[in-house]
């Protein structure tokens, strides 16, 4: 039975969050939970997606002046929600009205779930190592 | 991500209409479900078809039933305030 170290340990967590973040559903993949991970990535996927639909890449608004929770939330998704961030700097793409609470309720919501999923790797990939650990 | 996918996304740069008439909540629906989905994803212990699909429409079920029940008990009350 392998024998692993608390750094080793430590280090194989946070790469499973990481890649979690990265891509949702990755961490999941890791850990060989495929099924779980298609379907965290085409629903996270598909959510944020709708929610740049509905309200355009105006919705994202992480340099300018909304509050700290929507840009929190936001900046929870994959990195493409940054860089998509940086090209709605300065209200290039303003949005109002009902588009805009609509979309960004739905990019805030796919941020906080790939947060769950992050978690849940996380804590998934920790059990795994302490089951294999006789833990 | 792929480059291509990412200027598929980045096209996304007009909003659509939405109204503020009842119907424009029905927008929130989409989102119930895939709330349904996540969470189920994580909390199950195995993962087949069947058992996903029921254990997720009980879920979103059950939660549009209740935010019905919430919207009736605040209209009665706003009601009751009126009149």
């Amino acid at each position: 039975m392998p024998r692993y170290s608390k750094e080793n340990n430590i280090l194989f967590l946070l790469i499973v969050g990481f890649l979690a973040w990265l891509i949702p559903g990755a961490g999941h993949l890791v850990l060989k939970e495929k099924k779980r991970a298609i379907i965290i990535f085409v629903t996270i996927a598909l959510t944020f997606c709708m929610g740049l639909y509905i309200g355009s890449i105006g919705v994202i608004d992480l340099f300018g002046t909304a509050a700290i929770y929507v840009k929190v939330a936001q900046v929870m998704n994959p990195p493409i929600a940054v860089i998509l961030g940086y090209q709605t700097i300065g209200g290039a793409y303003p949005v109002y009205g009902w588009p805009n609470e609509v979309g960004q309720v739905y990019i805030m919501t796919s941020g906080l779930l790939n947060l769950l999923c992050i978690v849940n790797a996380v804590y998934l990939a920790y059990l795994q190592r302490m089951g294999m650990a006789g833990g | 991500m792929s480059i291509i996918a990412f200027f598929v996304i980045a096209s996304f740069t007009l909003p659509e209409k939405i109204g503020t008439e009842p119907k424009s909540l029905l927008w929130l629906l989409p989102l119930a479900a895939a709330i349904t989905v996540v969470y189920k994803a994580t909390k199950l212990p195995k993962i087949t078809a069947g058992n996903f699909i029921k254990e997720s429409a009980l879920l979103l079920g059950s939660m549009v039933v209740f935010i019905i029940a919430i919207a009736l008990g605040l209209y009665v009350l706003a009601w009751l305030i009126i009149e």
